[in-house]
C-alpha cells in the first residue's frame, strides 16, 4: 500500500514538475488549423479538406504522434473553420486563428480569399517594421499561380497549373497531330477560371504551336449556354478548352449535345476532375481530359483516399494536398524541434515556417514533390479523362 | 444578323422558366398584396425533393420526378405560408418581406448542406429535340416549359375565375376585411394560395431542372432576382403579364449579351427594369382590380 502511494505521489510530483512521462505525452496536443469553404456552392471543398486533414491527423496519431524538442510526442488536434469564401470572412478567421494556440493553418479554399489574406501576412521575415500576421499558412486548394510570393509565411502545396496545361497541350501535339486551333470557354466572373483561361491556357496553347481562334464567356451561375455555344460551333476548333467549374461545365456540354457540336478535344479545368462533374453530366463530360495531381493509381494514394471516405470526405486533388500537408508539417515539426508548449506558440510557428521554407522536396502521394524558391510546390501529376462515369489515368507525363 | 436573331430567340424560349416562377410571385402579391421572396428558393427546394424519388425507385421516369417535385413544392409552400406570414401581422408589409428574404437564405442554406452545395442532374424530357424552322432552331425542351407556363396560367385563370375558391381569393384580394364579414375564412384562401402556388413552384422548379439538365443551388439567387424583374415589368399581380414579361427579359438578356457581352448583360436588364419603374410603372398588364 506504502509502495502504490509512493509511485502515484512520484507520479503526480512528475506531472506538476511538467516533466516528460508517457502519461504526459499521450496528453499533450500541438493544433493544426485548417480553413477553407464549408458553406456555399463550394462547401464541398471545405468538407473534403477537413475530412482529409481529420484522416491524416488520426494516421499520425496512431503512429505515436509527433516528437517534441524534449523528446516527448504531441497527438495532432485537427479545428476547421468556415471562411465561405469570402476575403473579408478569411481575414477574420485567419486572425482568429492566430488568437488560439495553433501553430499553423491549413487553408483556404479559394483565391480570391487566399490572395488578400496573404497581404496581411507579415511579407518579409524580421522585418520590424511590418506589423503583419506572423503566422505560417500551408495552403492545399487556392490553386491561382504564384499567391505564395506575396509573404514569406505562406507556402503552398498545390500543383502549378502553367506546368500541368503546357505538358498537357504539348502531349496533345503528340497525340492529335492535325488539330492546330483553340476555343477557350471561361467563367468571367470566376478568379480562378478567368486566371486559368487568360494566363494559362491560351498562353500555353499558343506555346505549343496552337492558334486560338476564339472565346465565349458565361458567369458562374448562368443556365443558358445556347448562344455560346452557337459561337463555338460557328468557329469549330479543334480543341475547346473550358475553363469553368462543374455547374457551368456541365450546362455547357449538356447545350453542346443539343446543338450536336463535339470538338475533336475537349480540355477542362483541373478543379473539374472531381464526382460532382460526374454526378452532374457523366455522359456528357465523357472525353474530357484534365490534368491532376491526385489519382488513386498507387497503394498510399488508395489508402489516402479510403481513410479520407471514413471521415465523409471524397479524395481529389484539393483534398489530397491536405493529406500531404499534414505529413509535411509532422515532419516539419519533428525537424525543427518545435517545444509544443503552449506558452511558445509563436516560437514554434517560426519554427515551422522556417522549416517549412528550408525544404528542397517533399512527398507526396503520387511522388515526390519540388519546392520552389517562393514557396510553391511543382508536384507530379497525370493526365485523367472521363470514361465510364469515372475519371481514369489517361496518360503519366512523368 | 441571322445569329443575333438566333440568340434573342433562345433567350426568349429560356425566359419561359422565369415566367414560371414569376408567375407564382405574382399570384401571391395578387392576392395578399405581399412579395414572397421565398418563391424561387423554395420551387428549386421542391425540384430537389423530386430527385428524392430516384432514391426509392432507381430509373424512375423523369415524369414521376416532376410529380414529386409539384407535391414536395405544394408542401414547401405550405411551409412557407406558415413560417413567414400566418404569424407574421400581415399588416407590416416588411415584416414578411424580411421573413420571406430569411427563409430564402435558410431553403438555400438547407440545400447547399444536404447536397454539399454540388450540382446535381436532373432528368430531361425532349432535350435532345431541336426543332427546324428555316434558319431557326428550338429547344423542344423549352417549348415544353413555355407550353406548361401557358397550361399554368390557363388553369391559374379558371381557378380564380370559374371556381368558388377563386371567386373567394378574389375576394380576399381586394377586400379582405368585406370577404371576413362575409365568412370567407382569410387565412384558409391565403394558405390555399400558397399550396397552389408552392405546387405551381414544384413544377416550375421541376421545369427549370429539366431545361438546365442540373440543379445547383446557384439557381435561387438569380432566379428571384429574374422573377422579381419580370413580376414588376408584367405588372405586379397580372399572371399572363409574368408570361410575356419572362419571355421579353430571355430575349432582352441574350439580345445584351449578344451585343454587350456577358458581363453587361444583367446592367441592360436592371435598366429595363428602371425604365419600366419610372415610364410605367404599373407594368405590360397591371391587373384593374389587383386580382389575376
Amino acid at each position: 500500500m506504502k509502495t502504490l502511494a509512493t509511485a502515484v505521489a512520484a507520479a503526480l510530483a512528475a506531472m506538476a514538475l511538467g516533466l516528460p512521462s508517457d502519461v504526459t505525452a499521450q496528453e499533450r496536443t500541438v493544433k493544426i488549423t485548417g480553413f477553407g469553404a464549408k458553406s456555399g456552392v463550394i462547401r464541398s471543398f471545405g468538407i473534403n479538406s477537413e475530412a482529409a486533414m481529420l484522416a491524416a491527423a488520426e494516421e499520425i496519431n496512431k503512429a505515436g504522434g509527433v516528437k517534441l524538442a524534449d523528446g516527448s510526442k504531441a497527438k495532432i488536434a485537427v479545428e476547421f473553420l468556415d471562411d465561405r469564401c469570402n476575403a473579408e470572412e478569411g481575414i477574420s478567421v485567419i486572425r482568429r486563428i492566430y488568437g488560439t494556440d495553433a501553430i499553423v493553418a491549413v487553408g483556404p479554399t479559394c483565391s480570391n480569399v487566399a490572395e488578400p489574406l496573404f497581404g496581411i501576412l507579415q511579407k518579409k521575415v524580421d522585418d520590424k517594421g511590418d506589423s503583419g500576421l506572423q503566422m505560417p499558412v500551408f495552403t492545399d486548394v487556392a490553386i491561382k499561380g504564384g499567391l505564395a510570393k506575396i509573404s514569406e509565411w505562406a507556402f503552398r502545396n498545390v500543383p502549378s497549373e502553367f506546368i500541368m496545361y503546357s505538358s498537357l497541350y504539348y502531349w496533345l501535339k503528340t497525340q492529335y497531330p492535325d488539330a492546330k486551333t483553340v476555343y477557350g470557354g471561361v467563367e468571367e466572373d470566376f478568379a480562378h477560371s478567368r486566371a486559368l483561361w487568360y494566363s494559362v491556357m491560351k498562353d500555353r496553347a499558343q506555346a505549343n504551336g496552337y492558334t486560338i481562334v476564339g472565346e465565349s464567356k458565361w458567369l458562374l451561375n448562368d443556365a443558358n449556354f445556347a448562344t455560346q455555344v452557337r459561337e463555338m460551333k460557328k468557329v469549330n476548333a479543334d480543341i475547346l478548352s473550358i475553363a469553368a467549374h462543374p455547374f457551368t461545365t456541365c450546362g455547357l456540354l449538356k447545350e453542346m449535345k443539343r446543338q450536336g457540336y463535339k470538338p475533336k478535344v475537349l480540355v477542362g479545368l483541373t478543379s473539374s476532375s472531381t464526382s460532382e462533374t460526374l454526378q452532374g453530366c457523366a455522359k456528357d463530360v465523357e472525353g474530357m481530359i484534365i490534368p491532376t495531381s491526385f489519382a488513386p493509381v498507387n497503394k498510399e494514394a488508395k489508402f489516402a483516399a479510403d481513410q479520407t471516405a471514413k471521415y465523409k470526405g471524397a479524395a481529389d486533388l484539393h483534398s489530397m494536398a491536405a493529406w500531404e500537408n499534414m505529413f509535411i508539417l509532422k515532419q516539419v515539426m519533428e525537424s525543427e524541434k518545435i517545444s509544443g508548449d503552449k506558452s511558445q506558440v509563436q516560437a514554434d510557428r517560426r519554427k515551422i515556417r522556417d522549416g517549412l521554407a528550408k525544404l528542397k522536396t517533399t512527398q507526396g502521394l503520387l511522388g515526390v514533390s519540388k519546392r520552389t524558391a517562393d514557396r510553391e510546390a511543382d508536384k507530379p501529376y497525370l493526365f485523367v479523362h472521363a470514361k465510364g462515369g469515372e475519371w481514369k489515368v489517361l496518360h503519366n507525363p512523368l | 444578323m441571322l445569329d443575333f436573331l438566333q440568340a434573342v430567340l433562345d433567350g426568349m424560349l429560356f425566359g419561359a422558366t422565369y415566367a414560371l416562377i414569376g408567375i407564382g410571385f405574382t399570384l401571391v402579391f395578387g392576392v395578399m398584396h405581399k412579395i414572397n421572396m421565398a418563391y424561387a428558393a423554395a420551387s428549386i427546394g421542391g425540384a430537389y425533393c423530386g430527385l428524392l424519388i430516384l432514391q426509392v425507385m432507381a430509373g424512375a421516369s423523369p415524369w414521376l420526378v416532376f410529380l414529386c417535385a409539384f407535391a414536395s413544392g405544394g408542401l414547401i409552400g405550405y411551409l412557407v405560408y406558415l413560417a413567414c406570414f400566418h404569424f407574421i401581422p400581415l399588416s407590416s408589409p416588411l415584416a414578411t418581406l424580411m421573413s420571406t428574404v430569411g427563409m430564402l437564405l435558410l431553403i438555400d442554406e438547407i440545400i447547399v448542406h444536404a447536397t454539399e452545395g454540388r450540382a446535381l442532374g436532373y432528368p430531361a424530357v425532349f432535350d435532345d429535340v431541336m426543332l427546324r424552322a428555316g434558319e431557326f432552331s428550338l429547344r423542344g425542351d423549352l417549348l415544353l416549359v413555355f407550353g406548361v407556363s401557358v397550361l399554368c396560367m390557363a388553369v391559374l385563370l379558371f381557378l380564380l375565375y370559374k371556381t368558388r375558391l377563386g371567386l373567394a381569393t378574389r375576394a380576399v384580394s381586394q377586400q379582405p376585411v368585406a370577404a371576413q364579414l362575409c365568412g370567407i375564412r382569410v387565412t384558409r384562401v391565403n394558405a390555399v394560395t400558397f399550396v397552389i402556388t408552392g405546387l405551381l413552384g414544384g413544377i416550375a422548379g421541376a421545369m427549370i431542372g429539366a431545361s438546365v439538365g442540373a440543379l445547383s443551388p446557384l439557381l435561387t439567387v438569380p432566379l428571384t432576382v429574374k422573377g422579381l424583374i419580370v413580376t414588376v415589368i408584367g405588372g405586379l399581380g397580372s399572371i399572363p403579364g409574368a408570361i410575356v414579361a419572362g419571355l421579353l427579359v430571355g430575349a432582352f438578356e441574350n439580345a445584351f449579351q449578344v451585343l454587350r457581352g456577358v458581363t453587361e448583360r444583367d446592367l441592360y436588364v436592371m435598366l429595363l427594369l428602371f425604365a419600366f419603374l419610372i415610364f410605367r410603372p404599373g407594368g405590360l398588364f397591371a391587373p384593374k382590380g389587383g386580382g389575376g
